[in-house]
């Protein structure tokens, strides 16, 4: 699990976007990991929002993910 | 194995949990909300309470009055938040465009629902709603709970929330409005470690299930809808609470075909109880129906004289497949004809019982925007056996998981994914057989296209011998 978590904080560095979906972070382990599994990666998210590297962004309808310390990350 | 709790759960006593003593919540005289004046001008609030309906203005002012004879240590935000709340929606009302701002990374930690973010942005003019959260209670299986738990929840949100109260979301959830960050993980204690609550869903999420009152109290429940909200709830709460799906995901549990929470137009997955087996006829009964003995309908619409009860016009000649009629003196159904509208047994539900042999019919795909209008859900699985802990049923739910978060698009619902791939992409994730039921007009769906491995031969064919047989 420890190479899925790199590899999501790697895109979440990386990416366009300060926030995204689950399905970004999805296709970009399987890009690099294609045998990951959605669980194991949804595992290694949810296991990084505890570790407080990674942030849950809501609008209400949906979630987005997103970087501690990228963007918006302070209450408002 | 269904679901045991860790712990037992506690009934609430109000008398030992309460925040409040009955001088604070009953502080103010009708002469003194007579005299009420909000702080800031509402002309256009005020003119809401005008109407003939109850206006949620009237409600407001109450708790603003309420809140402003409170003393200051009794509340744990600021005192005129529904007065602030109605100031700004004054002014939206005037200029006619919102002024707040929706979402937000707020939350609790280890969840990514139940809390929704809002902020106003007219924060120096509102400084009591510059933050506005609002909190989703996942609600007891079909709403049923005690006025000592009521209590409990509204004292918590009156102490360390505005105490306004939405009953209920559109989902089921009791929504809590308006509260500031730092009370959120507070209420979240409070909540899970006294008052043995837990939030509801919100954002890409399975959403709170939701059940109808089931066999609690209704006779026509075929499946127990309590039993599997209560387990579906616990045995999906990574879904509920950790959002990984494209969008939201809803559950619902209607006993029986005459849908109390309207599974069949609002849940992507519509769980709603049947039988298989004959409706059960009572004939004496019926006769007495005939005779004017029992009243039809329960003896609703009785204020006023619709004339002598006539089983011909009343029921019979309304069943939608006209599989009913009279023989005899009997009443007689073709039970393989009844798509169980459940007319009957309404009208007459000493004489006509559903079935013995009872489950459950799985539907997909619906939705209910408020821009597009509703989208019902397709009847996927016409019967499926419903008992504890429901390894049949979660067997489904769990090939339906597979499929729409790996091919659905961000923000697309399982009703939108069914739509853009075809039925019977969803029949062949399912693993079940189509029916001619699941057309519901010729080439729109389910508009089955056969493959290679379908067809006897496959795709290759020698030309000169069809030739042979059909000139060109």
């Amino acid at each position: 699990m420890e190479d899925i978590k790199e590899t999501i904080l790697a895109f979440a560095e990386k990416s366009k976007k300060s926030k995204f979906y689950f399905n970004d972070i999805q296709k970009a382990v399987q890009k690099v990991m294609p045998d990951a599994k959605a669980r194991m990666i949804k595992k290694a998210a949810t296991a990084l929002i505890n570790e407080e590297k990674l942030i849950y962004f809501s609008t209400g309808s949906s979630t987005m993910y997103g970087l501690k310390g990228r963007g918006q990350t302070e209450d408002h | 194995m269904a679901f045991e709790p860790n712990e037992e759960q506690k009934e609430l006593k109000y008398d030992e949990l309460r925040i409040y003593t009955d001088e604070e919540l009953k502080n103010y005289t009708d002469e003194e909300l007579k005299e009420f004046k909000c702080k800031h001008d509402i002309p256009a609030l005020d003119e809401l309470e005008k109407g003939p309906w109850p206006s949620f203005v009237a409600d407001c002012k109450r708790e603003a009055l309420h809140r402003r004879n409170l003393a200051d240590d009794r509340m744990m935000i600021e005192r005129d938040v529904v007065e602030d709340m109605m100031g700004q929606l004054q002014i939206s009302f005037d200029e006619g465009e919102t002024h707040w701002k929706h979402g937000g990374i707020v939350g609790v930690f280890g969840y990514g629902g139940g809390v929704i973010g809002r902020y106003s942005d007219l924060q120096d003019r509102f400084p009591s709603i510059a933050h506005f959260h609002t909190m989703r209670i996942n609600q007891p299986a079909s709403k049923f709970y005690s006025s000592d738990y009521l209590r409990c929840v509204c004292d918590l949100w009156e102490y360390r929330g505005s105490g306004m109260m939405n009953m209920h979301g559109s989902t089921g959830d009791i929504i809590c409005i308006g509260t500031f960050t730092e009370q959120l993980e507070p209420i979240f204690y409070e909540l899970g470690h006294v008052l043995q609550q837990d939030l509801g869903g919100s954002g890409s999420n399975l959403r709170t299930p939701a059940c109808c009152i089931g066999k609690a109290r209704c006779e026509w429940s075929c499946i127990d809808t309590q039993d599997m909200c209560y387990e579906l709830t616990h045995y999906y709460q990574d879904e509920l609470h950790r959002p990984a799906f494209p969008y939201k995901f809803k559950f619902k549990f209607d006993g029986c075909p005459n849908g109390c929470v309207a599974s069949i137009a609002r849940s992507d997955m519509s769980f709603i109880g049947t039988w298989k087996d004959d409706i059960r006829i009572d004939q004496e009964a019926v006769q007495a129906y005939i005779g004017g003995e029992i009243a039809p309908n329960a003896g609703a619409h009785a204020g006023k004289d619709w004339g002598k009860f006539d089983i011909n016009k009343e029921v019979i000649n309304l069943c939608p497949t006209k599989c009913m009629w009279m023989e005899d003196g009997k009443l007689m159904i073709d039970n393989k004809e009844c798509t169980r509208c459940m007319h009957c047994i309404n009208v007459m539900p000493r004489a006509l019982k559903p079935g013995i042999e009872t489950g459950c019919s799985i539907l997909f795909g619906a939705k209910a925007p408020i821009l597009d209008g509703a989208q019902m859900s397709l009847l996927t699985i016409p019967f499926m056996e419903c008992e504890p802990p429901y390894e049949n049923i979660k067997e489904v739910v769990e090939k339906i998981w597979e499929w729409w978060p790996e091919e659905g698009k961000n923000r697309e619902r399982l009703g939108e994914l069914i739509q853009r791939q075809g039925v019977a992409k969803l029949l062949e994730v399912l693993e079940i057989p189509p029916m001619p039921q699941m057309v519901k007009e010729p080439r729109s769906n389910p508009y089955i296209f056969w493959k290679e491995e379908d067809v006897p031969g496959g795709w290759d064919r020698d030309i000169n011998d069809y030739r042979s047989r059909h000139a060109r």
